[in-house]
């Protein structure tokens, strides 16, 4: 199997790879593992549950009510079917990491790209790059400068590198002068970078 | 072996051939225990098809940035199967 | 310590594989790119191969863990090359070979 030098996967590297796509597919559907319904359901899936809307919502529920902070920092994967998300429940362990003045955090999977991603949606080409997972464990504060986000002094960073069966969600600081919003309003302002920590909301 | 939180440990040395989970920056440095995140199946065994795989708690470790790379003034946790650690004292 | 198993799809038998894919600390990788349009495959093929990647899994052809290790067998020069879905293909493929899937 160590085909030609350069060719990926030895000798399946000669075509086009939508071609070898569609030939994976064949392979596997004429080999009986699975059907054309099941990989449609598999994407409907991704489509219709996944999205930064959950942990946003998670997050401003979170600001607005701090009982529900308290449970969700004690217990992610509770308050999230608290809150509907997961179907029958998350099949990851979920622990929500929360900024506070002079504390910032950062999440990244090093070893291959793992995220939450029926909290957050698919994961951005960013997350899963090798530049990122290289260096947000050894220089961060350049990595969130290079997102535009200059922390203020004496902030403390905290990386966190998803290498276990637990998925990580920050929690980020609710942004001054929104105290007069309401819960759909507050999900609105959170960001898919801020959940991740590249963003401070 | 039940460790504590705040208990100092050092992730093992040696880079063994299969799959594993725990990186290589973390490799023989020495962290404290944040949490035990519960016991879970061993990836190491799971990707080289050993039934029943060998199931452990799992601990996260934090460690300082400067014990790792000698610059750096941030923390960075991992997440270790029990069998990646020994205690540091 | 050599791998004691067969040999990466990448490398030789018998020779270890270097998982190079450990990449956190490392150096040399640039600027973090940010042209995400927020769309999460970029070509249909990419969404195909993630349809069959968790299809397959649901089905238990492999598990996560045996996917994951396909894909850190990818030889070096090919996992750096490759694009994130193309080396989920290249995982499978190999994966189906291992297993016997004609």
């Amino acid at each position: 199997m160590s085909g030609q030098h350069g060719d990926l996967a030895g000798d399946h590297g000669e075509l086009p790879v939508a071609a070898r796509v569609r030939r994976l597919e064949e392979r596997v559907i004429a080999a009986g593992l699975t059907t054309d319904a099941e990989l449609d359901a598999v994407l409907a899936r991704l489509y219709r549950d996944a999205s930064p809307v959950n942990g946003a919502r998670m997050a401003a529920r979170a600001w607005a009510d701090p009982g529900y902070a308290e449970r969700l920092l004690a217990d992610g994967n509770a308050a999230a079917a608290e809150l509907g998300f997961g179907g029958a429940g998350l099949s990851y362990r979920l622990k929500v990491l929360a900024n506070a003045p002079g504390l910032h955090n950062l999440v990244v999977c090093t070893l291959c790209s793992c995220y939450p991603v029926s909290l957050l949606g698919p994961s951005p080409s960013w997350y899963k790059s090798l530049a990122y997972r290289s260096r947000a464990v050894r220089e961060p504060r350049a990595v969130l400068a290079e997102f535009g986000l200059a922390l203020p002094e004496g902030t403390e960073v905290a990386v966190w590198d998803a290498t276990a069966e637990t998925r990580y969600l920050v929690l980020p600081v609710r942004p001054p002068g929104t105290e007069r919003l309401g819960e759909d309003e507050l999900a609105s302002l959170v960001t898919r970078e801020g959940l991740i920590g590249t963003a401070a909301v | 072996m039940s460790l504590p939180p705040g208990t100092r440990v050092r992730a093992r040395a040696g880079d063994p051939g299969h799959h594993t989970r725990l990186p290589r920056y973390v490799r023989g440095h020495t962290g404290e225990i944040v949490e035990c995140t519960g016991e879970w199946p061993l990836p190491d065994d799971g990707a080289r098809g050993l039934v029943p795989p060998r199931v452990e708690p799992v601990y996260t470790v934090r460690f300082p940035a400067a014990q790792l790379w000698g610059e750096g003034d941030h923390v960075v946790t991992v997440e270790a199967w029990e069998s990646y650690l020994e205690e540091a004292g | 310590m050599a791998d004691a198993g067969e040999g990466g799809h990448g490398a030789g038998k018998g020779q270890s594989v270097s998982r190079v894919h450990d990449v956190g600390g490392q150096s040399g990788f640039g600027p973090v790119v940010r042209d995400d349009d927020g769309q999460p495959f970029h070509a249909d093929w990419e969404a195909r191969v993630y349809a069959l990647s968790g299809a397959l899994r649901a089905r238990g052809v492999f598990t996560t863990d045996e996917f994951r290790d396909a894909i850190e067998r990818i030889s070096p020069q090919e996992y750096l090359a490759a694009g994130y879905y193309e080396r989920w293909l290249a995982a499978i493929e190999a994966l189906l070979d291992r297993k016997g899937v004609r």
